[in-house]
């Protein structure tokens, strides 16, 4: 009963984190991701692929490239290096 | 589960407009805006000017939940077996209430006449305040700021309906 309810409590707070940092709130941006992060700890639910590529492990913030995150691909890798200067590194099929 | 009336104290309110319709400190009645960050005992409500910092105890919120059918069909018939004390304030209509205690701070006389022109006119227009079109789809819900007393990641897990007897 619960699980579905924060199911879509992680999907709002997805698109509210973005628009947060489309916005410069940055910090903002970050509360949202630890709670999204906090609730799919709680009900054992794991966080949407999209989400756990697009969110910043170091330092929480939602990523959105050409605003806080640089993207480029190198070696069948994509690389996606934040302003916080953390790297996070994953396999694309081609 | 839906954002619908009777999930609503278990489900996420960041984003949500709000209105506060009730507050121990008069000078926070009448506040609405978008809830920014809630916190354990907070929330932090954006007017389009500053932030705003609301506690939850002895307040009244007034969500507006936009569209959804199935949003409406629960507000025709509300949870009938709320019976706890901290309940009974909550409720959900589907249109503005008469804002009898929610005269905004710094305006005189009724307060109907600037939630069509007074709201319009500021400067949060723009990014879909969704009280500017009280269109038909849009259910207010009022709820006891006591029920709302929760850490934010916990409030899904037993938000609101404990199945313990409270007295």
């Amino acid at each position: 009963m619960g699980a579905d309810i924060a199911a879509e409590r992680i999907e709002r707070l997805a698109e509210l984190a973005a628009a947060a940092t489309d916005e410069g709130e940055f910090d903002r941006s970050r509360e949202y991701v630890r709670l999204a992060r906090r609730l799919a700890e709680r009900h054992r639910l794991s966080l949407p692929r999209s989400f756990a590529r697009s969110t910043c492990d170091a330092c929480d913030v939602y990523q959105r490239p050409g605003v806080n995150v640089r993207v480029r691909v190198q070696r069948g890798r994509v690389i996606r290096r934040c302003d916080c200067g953390a790297t996070a590194r994953y396999p694309y099929r081609d | 589960m839906a954002l619908t009336p009777d999930t609503l104290t278990r489900h996420e309110l960041n984003g949500l407009p709000v209105r506060v319709a009730d507050a121990a400190n008069p000078d926070l009645v009448g506040i609405s805006g978008r809830v920014v960050i809630e916190t354990m005992k907070t929330f932090h409500v954006d007017d389009g000017r500053r932030v705003r910092q609301v506690p939850k105890e002895g307040s009244r919120f007034e969500f507006a939940i936009r569209n959804t059918d199935d949003a409406a069909r629960a507000s025709v018939a509300p949870a009938a077996d709320e019976a706890a004390g901290a309940a009974e304030a909550s409720g959900s209509v589907s249109q503005l209430g008469t804002e009898t205690a929610g005269v905004r701070p710094g305006k005189s006389g009724p307060s109907a006449a600037p939630r069509s022109q007074g709201r319009g006119a500021s400067q949060h227009d723009g990014d879909g305040s969704p009280r500017a079109d009280e269109c038909e789809d849009t259910v207010y819900v009022t709820v006891d700021g006591t029920r709302l007393l929760s850490r934010p990641a916990a409030r899904t897990e037993r938000g609101g309906d404990s199945t313990w007897q409270s007295d």
